[in-house]
């Protein structure tokens, strides 16, 4: 058995920093902006800018902020950091499915450290001798996007490997002796029930699990409670520790409530990645690809009972091919957003996925192949799709009508393939020569001497007539003798008279009509 | 023909000296000599100002040997814009582009057509030669109408995205730098700035592997372009385009060319047009006799 440990040490601070907007937290500001976090009216943690001013955990408010005027100062939302560390706990899904929580030393502290049992994983990564260190790369590269501080900590015992990434980073203990050593090395506070005993056990002049483990068990046993001794047998690896594996919910849902109202699509861009984050670690988590997934903007109404501002506004991605792709995803996410008016400033974002594919990843290419080419060609037209909207690109269709009008169409490209009633491929008989541009409406054309002119010049009739009558059954009869005509400048038209007399084709119009050019 | 660049004339010759040539000032000298004949056979970048341009990319043919013998390389270039300078459509630009845009598809990659100036018949494209499946038609033009018609407010974002022309050129730029499409045959916004131009010369040099057609206005001739190729195309007659050469990697040429281009008119037809270009004289004669009558 072989359990690594990743203890987050500031889960609740990022998990807040990750709601500010991005004036607060880009770039420069990153470091530099003083955070603290507040329960009823005490700080309960600060990162380290706002350490540097001189702040600690257990100020009071107005203490810290006659300190430091510019603190951001947020409240402690134990909802907030459990979905934060849900994200991890679906990140290391990935690696193996034996991954549970453990909480803090003391009896009611949320959790946050997550444990994997890798020993069945190591033979997916290399060789003897570098699987780990692999293993440990790849587990913090897949982590990176979500942006947490690690300790991690390797060790054959899962509490053993907890206990020690809370004081130490990148530690491996490959076997029970060297987990002894460790532990023995380390502080007595770590314990849960060392805490509440801290006092008497630092007037004993224990402070170290070493020290505390030389004492007799049955005096320790007395004194402290069966739990002492429990913990640190399981600890050591003496007695067993059974772990609960932690189930991958059936659908991504996750919020993200944001500190300040998000008025531009840019600040609702920044939110929404930290739930593409957690949306693409679900996904990795089960080895699928997201189809189609729901943004949900929940808007603040800008009055009292305002009620003509919806409460939110939904923005559906759809993907024309599955895909789980933290870019593509964005890239596609800021286009559409881009392209939404927002009714209200937004509070509360919502990614929902409802539509998955439980599929293999594509494999990755070195060169470029024909599948590369049409995975890249797909992205590009979602791409377009997005930012010009799916009615804007389109295929070109031919639909079997004599009528030039009617013969062809477009579709747009996200629509299914027409059935193939629609598309009769060619008439029996090979068509006459059609131009290439097709005028809709035609263009009436002058007449002088029983001739039609184009641009004040005659047109020369070259052949013809072809004579088209077609459409009585569906009100748009066309009865039209089409001819080839030569403009002055050589450029070849498609023209045709009209045959219906005048009051008879109100909407058709009599005389000749310019309606193709052959290009 | 005697400025020979300094480094080159003063690299060493690319092939060793016979063995029997002496050692000293010869080898220097024979260099010098092969520059003076033939710089051309260097390097395919190089080549003299009366000859036509050649690059390493293999250029498309375009299917008229007499055009393909003036062009640079021999054929539309690749990884570059080509301009066609129209007076209106229906020239013949798509009958002069069939034959390339066929040879795209049939190695199995996809033609964008980006804003065509009316609608397209799928039916004389197929009679082109084309696969109307394989071609997509990107509109990026009326972007506020669409959006109005479907939501009851206004939107100003896409009024302003409508006015804007680098906002109609991102898909089109979008399509040259994703490297994915076959060919690109884009009609241009007319009164284009020439950097809006270079950033998809930029594109389309970089990534794009293919034909890159964009066609614009007549009157935009009189404007630079960064375009490597710029044709300009007038009706010629009948069945035939006359195509001028504005600027190519090569000397100018003064003539325009004349391409029979693929027929629309049956031979009898083509008859009665050639007969015909002399018959107006007659009529207009009998008109003005007429009138002084």
């Amino acid at each position: 058995m072989l359990w690594i440990a990743l203890h987050l040490p500031a889960l609740s601070l990022e998990a807040f920093a990750a709601t500010l907007p991005a004036t607060l937290t880009a770039g420069a500001n990153a470091a530099t902006a003083p955070l603290a976090l507040m329960d009823a009216r005490a700080l309960v943690a600060v990162n380290a800018a706002a350490r540097a001013f001189g702040l600690q955990p257990g100020m009071k408010r107005a203490t810290a902020l006659g300190l430091v005027p510019q603190l951001v100062l947020g409240p402690v939302d134990a909802a907030r950091d459990a979905a934060a560390l849900d994200a991890v706990v679906h990140a290391a899904l990935a690696f193996t499915p034996q991954v549970s929580c453990q909480g803090g030393s003391a009896p009611d502290a949320p959790p946050d450290t997550v444990l994997l049992e890798v020993q069945a994983s190591l033979r997916c990564f290399g060789g003897p001798g570098r699987q780990l260190p692999l293993l440990l790369r790849r587990l913090q590269a897949t982590l990176a996007p979500l942006g947490h501080r690690l300790q991690v900590v390797s060790a054959p015992t899962p509490l053993g490997a907890a206990l020690l990434a809370r004081v130490q980073h990148g530690l491996h203990c490959a076997d029970g002796p060297a987990l002894q050593r460790a532990l023995d090395a380390a502080p007595v506070w770590l314990l849960g029930p060392g805490r509440e005993h801290w006092d008497a056990l630092q007037g004993m002049g224990l402070r170290t699990l070493g020290e505390l483990r030389r004492l007799p068990r049955a005096g320790l046993a007395r004194r402290f409670g069966d739990g002492l001794l429990d913990e640190i047998d399981r600890a050591y690896g003496q007695r067993p520790d059974p772990r609960v594996p932690v189930v991958l919910p059936a659908a991504f849902d996750s919020r993200l409530e944001l500190f300040a109202r998000a008025d531009t699509t840019e600040q609702v861009l920044r939110g929404a990645e930290v739930l593409l984050a957690r949306l693409v670690a679900w996904l990795d988590a089960q080895h699928a690809l997201v189809r189609r997934c729901t943004l949900q903007m929940q808007h603040e109404s800008r009055w009292r009972r305002d009620t003509r501002t919806p409460e939110a506004t939904a923005l559906e991605i759809a993907l024309a091919e599955p895909s789980r792709d933290a870019m593509h995803l964005r890239v596609l996410l800021r286009e559409r957003l881009a392209s939404l008016p927002l009714p209200a400033p937004t509070i509360e974002l919502r990614l929902q996925a409802h539509d998955i594919a439980r599929q293999a990843a594509p494999n990755g290419e070195l060169f470029p192949s024909a599948a590369s080419e049409r995975e890249g060609l797909v992205r590009l037209i979602e791409r377009l799709q997005a930012r010009l909207g799916p009615a804007r690109v389109r295929r070109l269709q031919r639909l079997s009508d004599h009528r030039p009008e009617r013969a062809g169409a477009t579709r747009p490209v996200a629509d299914p393939a027409p059935s193939p009633a629609s598309t009769a491929g060619a008439p029996a008989a090979p068509l006459p020569v059609r131009p290439v541009w097709m005028l809709w409406p035609p263009e009436p054309l002058h007449e002088r001497l029983a001739r039609p002119l184009l641009d004040g010049r005659p047109l020369q009739l070259l052949s013809g007539p072809e004579r088209i009558e077609s459409g009585w059954w569906d009100g748009a009869l066309a009865e039209r003798d089409y001819f080839i005509a030569q403009a002055t400048d050589g450029a070849l038209v498609w023209i045709y008279r009209a045959r219906l007399p005048p009051a008879e084709s109100d909407a058709e119009g009599a005389g000749w009509f310019l309606q193709g050019r052959f290009a | 023909m005697d400025i020979v660049p300094a480094g080159l004339s003063a690299s060493p010759p690319p092939a060793l000296p016979p063995a029997g040539a002496r050692p000293g000032p010869r080898p220097a000298d024979e260099a010098r000599a092969r520059l003076r004949a033939a710089p051309e056979t260097l390097h395919p970048g190089l080549w003299l100002g009366h000859q036509l341009g050649r690059s390493a990319e293999r250029a498309e043919p375009t299917g008229f040997a007499e055009l393909d013998a003036q062009l640079p390389g021999g054929g539309w270039p690749r990884r570059g814009l080509t301009e066609l300078l129209l007076p209106h459509p229906g020239v013949g630009e798509i009958r002069l582009l069939a034959g390339c845009l066929a040879a795209t598809q049939a190695r199995g990659r996809l033609v964008m057509l980006f804003d065509p100036p009316a609608p397209l018949s799928a039916w004389a494209l197929a009679q082109l030669g084309l696969e109307v499946e394989q071609l997509l038609v990107i509109d990026t033009r009326a972007q506020g109408a669409g959006e109005a018609g479907r939501a009851p407010g206004h939107d100003p974002a896409a009024g302003r995205r409508e006015s804007d022309p680098a906002g109609r050129l991102w898909a089109l730029e979008q399509a040259l730098a994703s490297g994915h499409v076959g060919a690109v045959l884009a009609w241009l916004p007319p009164r284009l700035r020439a950097d809006r131009l270079r950033r998809l010369q930029l594109a389309a040099a970089q990534a794009h592997d293919g034909p890159a057609f964009v066609l614009r206005e007549l009157d935009a001739a009189r404007r630079p372009s960064p375009a490597p190729l710029r044709l300009a195309l007038r009706p010629g007659g009948p069945d035939v385009l006359s195509l001028q050469l504005l600027k190519r990697r090569g000397p100018p040429l003064e003539s325009p060319l004349t391409l029979e281009l693929p027929p629309v008119l049956s031979p009898i037809a083509l008859q009665r047009a050639q007969a015909g270009r002399v018959a107006p004289a007659p009529v207009l004669h009998a008109a003005t006799f007429v009138n002084l009558a």
